[in-house]
């Protein structure tokens, strides 16, 4: 099968500070894979180089072909095609949810607005909110506008979608919400990878479960093998924490 | 003539306000037209500036907050009198009128620049994040998302900022730009009656009053945006 999103090699470094020390990483397509892992173990920062909102200091990303890290990349093109869902939701607050997703249908894929809007009506009614597409972010609910971001993301047919702690800025009674809709698009076939602290989620819907720490990938396998089975001490050690009820 | 002797004949004289109000008039039309004049390129100047400094190229910055630094610093009727006695030393010579309009543009370019400035740094650095994920070029993150919030941050300051600035166009009657407060001196003494001040004094007020009670309400709606 061939991988739509590859990383090889990756290493990031902010100063004299190696964030990433070498991450290898694929997603094969209509594969959901959750990555975990403590705070600080590089995870966020390896899924913000997938798409560029990082720069790699080193190694090779190539995204549905395309190489990412490639000095001659067309970014705006390539982004395209790797939606993002970010945790605080990043809504544009001066913009309606219809006119949050239809921006970019607009600006860059350069459709006419009433082809844009029932385009982002799609996307809104897809994860459960074309009734609200009139609403500005403010007057909806976390968890409604999680949704609005997943939309904006799905509306432009990316090839993957990143989703960097998507339900951890939210209320714990919405979080459901949210990984409902993620669900559904994985029914779909949408290639997602997703950096989460939703144990329980990655536990039961992730294809393949990525730990991280400390900037490199300690442990990757099935969703089954890493959390009943784990092989590493820093995997048993972590995931014993989670049990806990203490996150990272 | 006892009843012509008192408040009223000295400040309020029928007869000179009568022989004078053509003159205050176009001198409140000269006011007005630079005053339009300075709110438009400066706040324009402005927001270019603004937006140029967020390019985050250093060689394009310094220069941008060392104008902004030094037009503030300035009293705007230093800015006039040296542009006014400084240009034509330079070959440049300029009315009255362009002068004023010049400097006084300069000065709100400016504020303008500091308030837009401001408001571009008050957007979290998310939403730059989430539109250019979606594959809008800087340009267009600029303009579809940061520049609409900046500015309806930046407007509330920036109203009193551009009242205060267009009032100044009175210092044009130091380079004998007939404005209308310069009219109403020169009727003032040409009467031997300060009439014509008061005249002027009234003219502000229905040229400001307005304007000021309106910034108000401005600022209300778009603070609340």
């Amino acid at each position: 099968m061939m991988p739509i999103l590859e990383v090889t090699g990756l290493r990031k470094s902010y100063g004299s500070t190696e964030v990433l020390r070498g991450v290898d990483l694929h997603i094969n397509a209509g594969e959901l894979v959750c990555v975990i892992g403590p705070s600080g173990s590089g995870k966020s920062t390896m899924l913000r180089c997938c798409n560029l909102l990082e720069t790699p200091t080193q190694g090779k990303i190539v995204a549905n072909g395309h190489e990412v890290t490639s000095p001659s990349v067309n970014i705006n093109r390539v982004r395209q095609d790797i939606g993002m869902v970010f945790q605080q939701f990043n809504l544009y607050p001066h913009l309606t949810a219809l006119n949050n997703v239809a921006l970019a249908l607009k600006k860059v894929q350069g459709k006419s607005t009433s082809e844009a809007d029932e385009l982002a009506m799609a996307a809104l009614d897809q994860v459960g909110l074309a009734a609200k597409a009139k609403s500005f972010p403010a007057q909806l609910s976390g968890g409604q506008q999680q949704r609005v971001g997943i939309a904006r993301a799905i509306a432009l047919k990316p090839h993957v979608l990143l989703f960097d702690e998507p339900t951890s800025a939210l209320d714990p009674e919405l979080v459901e919400d949210v990984l409902n809709v993620m669900r559904d698009l994985r029914q779909r076939g949408m290639t997602m990878l997703v950096v989460t602290h939703e144990m329980a989620f990655a536990h039961a819907a992730a294809d393949r479960v990525v730990f991280m720490d400390g900037g490199v990938v300690v442990e990757e396998g099935s969703a089954a093998d890493v959390f009943e089975r784990p092989r590493e001490a820093r995997t048993k050690s972590f995931l014993a924490r989670y049990a806990n009820g203490r996150a990272s | 003539m006892i009843a012509d002797s008192g408040l009223l004949f000295t400040f309020f004289n029928v007869a000179v306000a009568k022989q004078y109000l053509p003159a205050i008039l176009e001198g409140t039309l000269v006011t007005v037209g630079v005053g339009i004049a300075v709110v438009i390129t400066g706040t324009l100047l402005g927001l270019v500036l603004a937006i140029a400094r967020s390019f985050g190229l250093r060689a394009v910055a310094l220069p941008i907050v060392a104008f902004a630094d030094i037009m503030r610093s300035l009293p705007p009727l230093v800015v006039i009198i040296v542009l006014y006695f400084g240009l034509p030393s330079l070959g440049v010579p300029l009315s009255a009128f362009a002068v004023t309009w010049l400097s006084l543009s300069l000065v709100l370019a400016a504020y303008a620049e500091e308030s837009v400035w401001a408001g571009i740094l008050a957007v979290p650095a998310g939403q730059m994040e989430a539109a250019r994920s979606t594959g809008l070029t800087w340009w267009q993150s600029m303009q579809s998302v940061l520049l609409p919030q900046a500015i309806r941050r930046a407007v509330p300051p920036l109203t009193n900022r551009v009242i205060s600035i267009t009032k100044n166009t009175a210092l044009g009657s130091v380079v004998a730009l007939n404005e209308v407060l310069n009219t109403a001196q020169g009727a003032t003494s040409h009467a031997g009656n300060p009439t014509p001040l008061m005249m002027a004094a009234i003219a502000y007020l229905i040229v400001f009053l307005p304007l000021v009670i309106a910034s108000r309400s401005i600022e209300k709606r778009w603070r609340r945006a």
